[in-house]
C-alpha cells in the first residue's frame, strides 16, 4: 500500500491541471421518434420472411400476412366493431369505477393513521389473489351479466391505484407540507394545493399500469358467458385452434394497449406542464 | 494398435447390437389420456400389462382437457392422444397434423356420461325434459364444444332452430355448474362426475342423458403422421387396446343396470383399477362407465356429421369430410 502511495504524493507538488473530460452525460435517455418503429418493422418483416419461407408450421405461428387478412376480415364483417365496443365499455367502466374506488382509498391511507393500518393489511391480503381463481364465486354472486366482467376488471385496476396513490402521498416532500402548515392553510386546501399535485406523477405513472392491467383482466373477464368482446374472441380462436384468428386478437389488445398509452402522454403533458 | 481397433470396434458392435435388441425388446410410445372414466380401456390396458405383451413400453400423460392433448399430439409431445372430438381437433386434423386410428367412448342409450340439468327455478317454471330446451339459456364450456354439439343434435332431433337457444360458453366446468346453482342460466350440460356434487347439494335438476336422447362418437385414437410412419407401433397399440376393450365390455358394460355398475368379484378388479387412475372412489366410477365399442370401432358417418355440423356453424375450416382425417388402415368402421 505505502509502496504503491509515494509515488502518487510525489506527482501532486506539480500545479499544472489536469485536464479531466465531462464526466456528466448520460443516465437521461431520451425519446427518439424513429428506433421503436424501425426495430418493430425489423421483427416483422423477419417473421413475415420465416412465414413465406415455409420455416415454420403456419398452424404454430401464422405469418403476419395472416394475421392480417384475419383482422381484415373481421373488420368487413363487422364483428370487429361489435367486440371492439363491449370489451371498451367493460375496460372502460371497469377501470373507471376501480381507479375511483382506489384514489379515494388511497388517498384516505396516505391521510389517516386509521384508515393507513386497516387498508395496508387488506390490500397486502387481497391484491395476490389470483381474480382468476374468484370466478365461480363472482359468477355465484353477480350472476353472469355484465356485472362480474367489469367487477373483476374493477377489482384488479383497484389494487394497483390504491398502491400507487398512497405512495405518491407518502412522497410528497414533508418540508411543502410543513411550510403550508406554517402560513396556517387549512387541510382541504393543503390536500388540493400541495399533496394533489405532488402525488399525482406517481398516480399517474399508476394509470399508465392500472390501463395495462384493464386489458389482461378483459380476456379472464370475458371468460363468464361473453358472446362478444375481444376477450371472448381471443379465447373462441384458442378453443377452435384458429391460431391466425388468436393472434389477430392479440394485435387489437396490444394496438389498443398502444392507443391508451398515448393518451396517458396526453393526460401527463396538460396536468404535469408544471414539471 | 490393431488390437486396441479390434476391441473398440468389437465394443461398438456390442453396443449397437444391445440398443437393437432393446429396441426391438419394447416400443417406446406416449400416450396423451384424461383422468375420465372415459378413457377406462388405456387404464386398464396399462395396469394389466396389455402394452408390456403387445411390445410396447407405454408412458401415460395426464391433461386435464381435450383440446390440449390433440395440440401435444399435434407438437410430437406424445405419439397417441385419446380423448372427445373438439372443434379444435378437427381444425387441426383439417390441416394434416392429425388422423384418427381408432374409436374411443361414445354417448349410447343406457350409459350415463353427459347430462342435460335444469337449475331449480327453471324446473319449477316448467322444464322438465330436454325437448324444453328449445328457447332456454343453456351453459356449456367452450363454443364447439362436445356440449355445443349435443344441443344442436337435441335441436336437430326436436326439430327447433339452435339459434332459438342462447348458449353461454363459461369456459370451464366450475364456472358452469356455478352459473347453474346461481340460476343465471337456465340448464347446462355437465358430465355425471361435476354434476353429481351439484345434484347431491339440491343445486341443479337432472332432465336427460345425452346418449338416451341423441346417440354419438364422442371420443377416438389419433396420432400425428410422424407416428403412423411407424407401422409396427401402431399395429401394436391397437391390437392393445382392443384387447382392453373386449374386457371392459364383457366385464364391466355388460352388466351395467340403470346405468350403475354391480360391485362383485368379476367387475372389482377392473373397476379398482378405473378409479385408481382416475382418482375416484369406486363407489363413483361405478355410476359413470362410459360405453366404448368392444372392437375399437369407429362411428365414421357420425364424425362426418360433426364435421359437417361444425363447418356450418363456421367453427371448423371448410373444405374436408371425415374421409380426410380418418386413417383408413387401421380404423373399422362402424
Amino acid at each position: 500500500m505505502l509502496d504503491r502511495a509515494t509515488p502518487e504524493t510525489e506527482a501532486q507538488p506539480t500545479d499544472a491541471p489536469r485536464p479531466v473530460e465531462f464526466r456528466g452525460a448520460g443516465f437521461a435517455p431520451g425519446g427518439s421518434r424513429y428506433s421503436g418503429w424501425v426495430a418493430l418493422a425489423l421483427v416483422i418483416a423477419i417473421w413475415q420472411l420465416a412465414g413465406s419461407a415455409g420455416w415454420v408450421n403456419p398452424l404454430f405461428l401464422p405469418a403476419p400476412s395472416a394475421i392480417a387478412v384475419a383482422i381484415y376480415k373481421l373488420a368487413t364483417s363487422g364483428a370487429l366493431w361489435q367486440h371492439l365496443s363491449w370489451s371498451i365499455m367493460r375496460i372502460g367502466s371497469g377501470w373507471f369505477i376501480g381507479t375511483i374506488a382506489g384514489v379515494i382509498v388511497g388517498f384516505a391511507i396516505g391521510l389517516s393513521t386509521m384508515a393507513r393500518g386497516v387498508g395496508i393489511t387488506f390490500i397486502s391480503a387481497l391484491f395476490p389473489i389470483p381474480k382468476i381463481a374468484l370466478l365461480p364465486l363472482l359468477i355465484l354472486w353477480l350472476g353472469i351479466g355484465e356485472e362480474p366482467k367489469i367487477a373483476t376488471i374493477a377489482l384488479g385496476v383497484f389494487f394497483s391505484t390504491a398502491i400507487s396513490v398512497y405512495s405518491g402521498v407518502d412522497a410528497v416532500p414533508r418540508n411543502l407540507i410543513r411550510m403550508a402548515q406554517s402560513f396556517n392553510v387549512p387541510f382541504h386546501a393543503i390536500v388540493r394545493r400541495v399533496i394533489w399535485p405532488g402525488a399525482l406523477p406517481s398516480i399517474l405513472a399508476g394509470f399508465r399500469i392500472t390501463a395495462s392491467v384493464a386489458l389482461l383482466l378483459v380476456v379472464s373477464a370475458e371468460m363468464i358467458g361473453a358472446q362478444y368482446g375481444i376477450g371472448a374472441f381471443v379465447l373462441q380462436a384458442g378453443n377452435l385452434m384458429q391460431t391466425d384468428q388468436l393472434l389477430a386478437g392479440v394485435v387489437i389488445l396490444s394496438l389498443f394497449g398502444l392507443a391508451v398509452g398515448k393518451l396517458i402522454n396526453l393526460l401527463e403533458a396538460r396536468l404535469l406542464h408544471w414539471r | 494398435m490393431k488390437g486396441w481397433m479390434r476391441l473398440a470396434l468389437a465394443g461398438l458392435v456390442m453396443w449397437a447390437a444391445s440398443g437393437i435388441a432393446r429396441a426391438d425388446d419394447l416400443l417406446k410410445a406416449k400416450i396423451g389420456v384424461l383422468r375420465l372414466s372415459s378413457s377406462a380401456p388405456v387404464f386398464i390396458a396399462q395396469d394389466k400389462g396389455y402394452f408390456r405383451d403387445a411390445g410396447l413400453d407405454v408412458e401415460l400423460k395426464f391433461f386435464d382437457a381435450a383440446q390440449p392433448i390433440a395440440v401435444a399430439t399435434t407438437s410430437g409431445d406424445v405419439d397417441f392422444g385419446i380423448t372427445a372430438f373438439t372443434a379444435g381437433l378437427y381444425n387441426l386434423a383439417s390441416k394434416g397434423t392429425l388422423k384418427v386410428i381408432g374409436g374411443m367412448s361414445r354417448e349410447k342409450a343406457g350409459y350415463p356420461l353427459i347430462g342435460y340439468f335444469a337449475s331449480n327455478n327453471a324446473y319449477a317454471s316448467g322444464l322438465k325434459t330436454p325437448k324444453d330446451l328449445a328457447g332456454k339459456r343453456i351453459a356449456v364450456t367452450q363454443v364447439g364444444s362436445s356440449f355445443h354439439y349435443s344441443i344442436g343434435l337435441l335441436a336437430d332431433k326436436y326439430g327447433f332452430k339452435l339459434s332459438d337457444v342462447k348458449i353461454v360458453p363459461l369456459q370451464s366446468l366450475s364456472n358452469a355448474a356455478a352459473a347453474l346453482k346461481g340460476e343465471t342460466v337456465d340448464a347446462a350440460l355437465l358430465p355425471i362426475s361435476t354434476a353429481r356434487t351439484l345434484m347431491d347439494s339440491g343445486g341443479a335438476k337432472f332432465l336427460g342423458w345425452v346418449g338416451d336422447e341423441t346417440p354419438w362418437q364422442l371420443g377416438a385414437i389419433f396420432a400425428s403422421p410422424k407416428t403412423l410412419t411407424n407401422a409396427q407401433m401402431v399395429t401394436k397399440l391397437l391390437a392393445a387396446l382392443v384387447r382392453a376393450d373386449r374386457e371392459y365390455h364383457d366385464v364391466i358394460l355388460a352388466t351395467i343396470r340403470d346405468g350403475v355398475v354391480p360391485i362383485n368379484e368379476t367387475t372389482k378388479p377392473l373397476l379398482e383399477i378405473i378409479a385408481k387412475y382416475t382418482n375416484l372412489p369406486v363407489e363413483q366410477v361405478v355410476g359413470n362407465c362410459a360405453y366404448v365399442d368392444p372392437d375399437g370401432k369407429l362411428d365414421v358417418k357420425n364424425v362426418d356429421n360433426q364435421i359437417k355440423w361444425l363447418q356450418g356453424e363456421g367453427f371448423v375450416d371448410k373444405g374436408f369430410d371425415a374421409n380426410a382425417i380418418v386413417a383408413k388402415d387401421y380404423v373399422k368402421a362402424d
